[in-house]
C-alpha cells in the first residue's frame, strides 16, 4: 500500500508544483492521474521514486517513509519501483537487450556491472520480458532504430525487469499512436492483473482514463481536485471530463480493438 | 508600447536637456557630451570614447615618427612631413570632430541625424590606425619579393640535400731534396689511372728570410679530378705540415677538365732544427684534394629530419594518451550536469573549470618553455607541455558534450536503483562516446602539429632542428624538415578523416 500523506514539492524557483497532497493507494490498483498540463503530474510521480526531492511531506510505501530515503536504502527502494517515461528515456546507442538488462542494475555488483556481466538468471528473465512485450526479435539492434511503439515496449521491458511491485508511467503513451497507446495500456494492465503490479499512470485521453483505471485522481495546480472510482469515471461523459481535466481533454477515438490485435504482436 | 519600442528609440521620445545650439558647443568643448545632454547616453558615451581613443593613439603614432622632436608644433609639423599617412588620418579626424558637433545639434533638435555615416568614419580611421600601428608595408612586400627567391626554391625543392657522397683527401705527393746534390731523387713515374705529381726539379734551396724567394719547381700533375680545387702543403724531415703560400697567401689549384696542372712555386721560408739546417733532407710536397668516394648514401641532415619527425609523432602521441587518460576523469568533475547534486560537487564543478580555463588560456609554447626550464630541453617537455595542454582542452570539450547529454537515460537508470557508477557506465558513457571520439582525433591533429613547432622552444622534434637550420642559413636542410612537417600533416589529416568516418 502506498500512503502520501502532506505531500509538498516547492522547485528552487518558488513554483509550487504540489500543494498538500494527500491520498492512498491500495495495493493491486490502475490509478490514473489526470491533470492539465503543468498541473504536477510528473513532479508528484517522480517524488515518489525519489528522482525529485519533495519539499515536505511523507510517502509511506509498506510501511517505508520513501521520502526520507538516501543512498544504499534508497536504492533498494527504487529496485522495486519501475518507472515508464513518456519519451522511453532509453539509451539509444544501446542495444534493446542492453536496456532492458540495465533494469537488473539494481540487483547487480558494480564490478560486474562494469563489464556488462549479467547472470544467467538475468539473461534469461530479459529474454522473457522481451518475449512477453513481443519485441524478441528485436533484441540485438539498436534502440534508436526501433519504432516508437517498440521502443516504449523495451521501456515497459525494462521497469518488468526490476520485478517490481508499483510502476510508475509519466504518460507513457503521450508519444505514440492511438493503436500503439492501447498496446501499451495493454501490456501495463496485463502486469497489472497478472502480476499483481500497482500502476500509477498519468494519462490525457479520457476513453484510455475509462478503459484501464481502476480509480482516478484529478490534479489541478498541484492539487488533487477529483477522485473517482472506476465506476464513476466509465459513467462520465465528455462534459463532466473537462470539468475536471480542462478544455485540453480529448477522447483518442475508440473502436480500435479489432486493430488492436495487430498491433499488439505476440505479447499479449 | 512596451515590446515595440526598443531603449535607443524611447530616448527619442524624450525632449533633449539641452537646446540643440549648446548641444553643439557642449559637443565642440568634448565630443559626445552634447548627445549625452540630448539623452542620446549610449551614443555620447561612443562618440567619448572614440575620440580619446583615437586621439591618445594619435599622439602615440606623431610622437613616435618623431622621436627626437620637443614642443607640440615641431613634433606636429615633423610627424606630416614625415608621414603622409598621418596627414591623412588628422584630416579625418577634423572631419570626425567637426562631424560629431554637427550631429549634436541634429540629435538635440530631434531632427534625427544617422549615426552610420559617423560610425564608418571611425572605423575608417582605426583601420588607418591600424595600418601605422601594424607598419603595414605593401611596397616592400612587393619589391622585395624576390629576395625570398633563393629561400624559396631552397625550401621548395630541396632534395639534393638528402644525398651525399662520402668524401676523403687524397694526397699525391713527390719528394724534393733540399739543397741539391749531385743526385736528387728521381722523380716519380707517370701511373695509369690514379692521380701522380712530377716536379722538376726535383731538389732546391729554402728562402733565405720570409718573403725571399727560394728556387723554383714547376710541379706538374695528371689524372686529378678535373675542376675541383686543391691545396698544396708541404712535410718537412721531422713531420710538421704546412701549406704552400705565395705572395702571402695560399695557393689554389683547379686541375683542368682532363685533371691535368701545372705550376711554377718557390720553395718556401722555413725554421729548422740546426741538425737539420746543415744536412741534405728529403722534403715532401703533396696535393691534397677532396674527392668523393664510393656509392652516394643518405644525407645527415636527411637522417636526423627522419629521426626527428618520428619524435615529432610521437611527442603528439604520447601527449593524446596522456591528455586523454587524465581528460576523462577530469571531464566528470567539470561537468554541471553531474556535480549538481550537491553544494559540495558543485564546488569541486566550479573549482575544477576554473582551473582548465586558466590552463588552457596559456599557449602550449609557453607551457614548453615552462617545462624546458623543469625537466630541460627536449622530447619530454614537449610531451608535457602538449599533455597540459591537452588535459584542459580535452577535459572542457568533454564536459560539454557530458553537458549536452539527454538526461531522460540518466533518470531512468537511476529509477532502476542504479548506484553512481552504473549511472555514468550504462547512461553517460554510451552517450559520450560518439563525441569523445570526435573530440579526441580533433585534439590528436592539434597535439601532432602542436609538436612540429615546439622544438622551437627547444620542446624536442622536428622544430628544433628547423629553427637551427635556419638560423644557420641552410635553406635546404630546413626545406627537407618543412617538407617532412607538410607530408606528416597530409597524412594525419588523411588518417584522421577516415577514423572519424569509422567512428562518428
Ligand atoms: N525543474 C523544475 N524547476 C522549476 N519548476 C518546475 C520544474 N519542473 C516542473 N516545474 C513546474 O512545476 C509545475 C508542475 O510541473 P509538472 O511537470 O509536474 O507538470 P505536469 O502535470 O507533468 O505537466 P505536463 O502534462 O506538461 O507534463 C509546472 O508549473 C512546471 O512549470
Ligand atoms: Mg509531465
Amino acid at each position: 500500500m502506498l500512503e502520501v500523506r502532506h505531500l509538498t514539492k516547492i522547485y528552487d524557483d518558488g513554483t509550487v508544483a504540489l500543494r498538500d497532497v494527500n491520498f492512498i493507494v491500495p495495493d493491486g490498483e490502475f490509478l490514473v492521474i489526470i491533470g492539465l498540463s503543468g498541473s504536477g503530474k510528473s513532479t508528484l510521480l517522480r517524488c515518489i521514486n525519489r528522482l525529485i526531492d519533495p519539499t515536505e511531506g511523507e510517502i509511506i510505501w509498506d510501511g517505508v517513509d520513501l521520502a526520507k530515503l538516501e543512498g544504499t536504502e534508497l536504492r533498494m527502494a527504487r529496485r522495486k519501483i519501475g518507472m515508464v517515461f513518456q519519451h522511453f528515456n532509453l539509451v539509444r546507442r544501446s542495444s534493446v537487450i542492453t536496456n532492458v538488462l540495465a533494469g537488473r542494475l539494481g540487483y547487480t555488483s558494480s564490478w560486474q556491472s562494469l563489464f556488462g556481466r549479467f547472470s544467467d538468471e538475468d539473461n534469461a528473465k530479459a529474454q522473457h520480458a522481451l518475449e512477453r512485450l513481443g519485441i524478441e526479435d528485436q533484441a540485438h539492434k539498436r534502440a534508436d532504430e526501433l519504432s516508437g511503439g517498440q521502443q516504449q515496449r523495451v521501456g515497459v521491458a525494462r521497469a518488468l525487469m526490476q520485478e517490481p511491485k508499483m510502476i510508475l508511467a509519466d504518460e507513457p503513451v503521450a508519444s505514440l499512436d492511438p493503436v500503439l497507446a492501447h498496446s501499451i495500456l495493454q501490456h501495463l494492465e496485463l502486469l497489472n492483473q497478472e502480476d499483481k503490479i500497482t500502476i500509477l499512470c498519468s494519462l490525457h485521453y479520457l476513453d484510455l482514463v475509462q478503459r484501464y483505471a481502476t480509480s482516478v485522481f484529478g490534479l489541478r495546480d498541484g492539487e488533487i481536485v477529483y477522485r473517482g472510482t472506476r465506476e464513476e469515471i466509465r459513467g462520465m461523459n465528455d462534459e463532466e471530463f473537462k470539468e475536471i481535466y480542462g478544455q485540453e481533454a480529448e477522447r483518442v477515438g475508440g473502436g480500435l480493438q479489432g486493430d488492436l490485435l495487430t498491433a499488439n504482436g505476440g505479447g499479449a | 508600447m512596451r515590446l515595440s519600442h526598443t531603449p535607443t528609440s524611447s530616448e527619442d521620445l524624450k525632449p533633449s536637456l539641452v537646446p540643440p545650439f549648446l548641444a553643439a558647443i557642449l559637443s565642440l568643448i568634448i565630443p559626445g557630451l552634447g548627445q549625452i545632454l540630448a539623452r542620446t547616453i549610449r551614443r555620447g558615451l561612443l562618440l567619448l570614447f572614440s575620440f580619446a581613443t583615437i586621439i591618445g593613439l594619435l599622439a602615440w603614432r606623431f610622437t613616435e615618427t618623431a622621436r627626437r622632436d620637443t614642443g607640440l608644433i615641431n613634433i606636429v609639423r615633423k610627424g606630416l612631413s614625415l608621414e603622409p599617412a598621418l596627414v591623412v588620418l588628422s584630416i579625418l579626424v577634423i572631419v570626425f570632430y567637426i562631424w560629431n558637433v554637427v550631429d549634436a545639434y541634429a540629435i538635440a533638435n530631434r531632427s534625427g541625424s544617422n549615426p552610420a555615416g559617423l560610425l564608418f568614419l571611425v572605423i575608417i580611421i582605426f583601420f588607418m590606425l591600424g595600418w601605422q600601428i601594424g607598419q603595414i608595408d605593401v611596397v616592400a612586400l612587393i619589391t622585395q619579393a624576390d629576395d625570398a627567391g633563393p629561400f624559396l626554391s631552397s625550401v621548395l625543392w630541396p632534395w639534393e640535400k638528402s644525398i651525399e657522397y662520402p668524401k676523403d683527401i687524397v694526397t699525391t705527393t713527390a719528394q724534393i731534396q733540399i739543397p741539391c746534390t749531385e743526385n736528387p731523387p728521381a722523380p716519380s713515374g707517370a701511373l695509369e689511372d690514379a692521380p701522380y705529381l712530377l716536379a722538376d726539379p726535383t731538389c732546391g734551396t729554402l728562402a733565405e728570410f720570409e718573403g725571399a724567394p727560394g728556387s723554383t719547381v714547376t710541379l706538374t700533375g695528371h689524372n686529378f679530378i678535373p675542376n675541383t680545387i686543391a691545396n698544396i702543403w708541404w712535410e718537412d724531415p721531422i713531420g710538421n705540415e704546412f701549406r704552400q703560400r705565395q705572395g702571402g697567401e695560399y695557393i689554389k689549384i683547379t686541375p683542368d677538365e682532363r685533371g691535368a696542372f701545372q705550376i711554377d712555386i718557390e720553395l718556401p721560408y722555413r725554421l729548422v732544427p740546426a741538425n737539420i739546417r746543415d744536412d741534405t733532407t728529403i722534403w715532401e710536397i703533396q696535393i691534397r684534394q677532396v674527392a668523393s668516394i664510393g656509392d652516394w648514401q643518405f644525407s645527415t641532415e636527411l637522417k636526423l629530419a627522419i629521426e626527428k619527425i618520428i619524435e615529432t609523432i610521437f611527442i603528439g602521441m604520447m601527449a593524446t594518451f596522456f591528455g586523454i587518460l587524465l581528460a576523462l576523469p577530469v571531464s566528470f568533475f567539470a561537468a554541471r550536469n553531474l556535480m549538481s547534486a550537491s553544494p559540495i560537487t558543485l564546488g569541486i564543478y566550479f573549482v575544477t573549470r576554473t582551473i582548465l580555463n586558466i590552463i588552457r588560456s596559456i599557449e602550449p609554447l609557453i607551457w614548453a618553455i615552462i617545462f624546458v626550464v623543469i625537466v630541460g630541453l627536449g622530447p619530454f617537455a614537449g610531451i608535457m607541455a602538449l599533455t597540459v595542454h591537452s588535459i584542459a582542452a580535452l577535459g572542457k570539450l568533454y564536459s560539454e558534450s557530458i553537458e549536452s547529454i539527454d538526461p531522460g537515460p540518466i533518470e531512468a537508470i537511476q529509477a532502476t536503483g542504479a548506484n553512481w557508477l552504473q549511472v555514468v557506465v550504462y547512461a553517460v558513457i554510451p552517450q559520450i562516446i560518439p563525441p569523445f571520439v570526435s573530440f579526441t582525433i580533433y585534439r590528436w591533429d592539434i597535439n601532432i602539429r602542436m609538436s612540429t613547432i615546439i622544438g622551437f622552444v627547444g620542446g624536442g622534434g622536428i622544430g628544433f632542428l628547423l629553427s637551427q637550420w635556419i638560423r644557420l642559413l641552410d635553406y635546404k636542410a630546413a626545406g627537407i624538415a618543412v617538407w617532412f612537417i607538410a607530408i606528416t600533416v597530409a597524412i594525419l589529416d588523411f588518417v584522421s578523416a577516415e577514423v572519424r568516418q569509422r567512428f562518428v
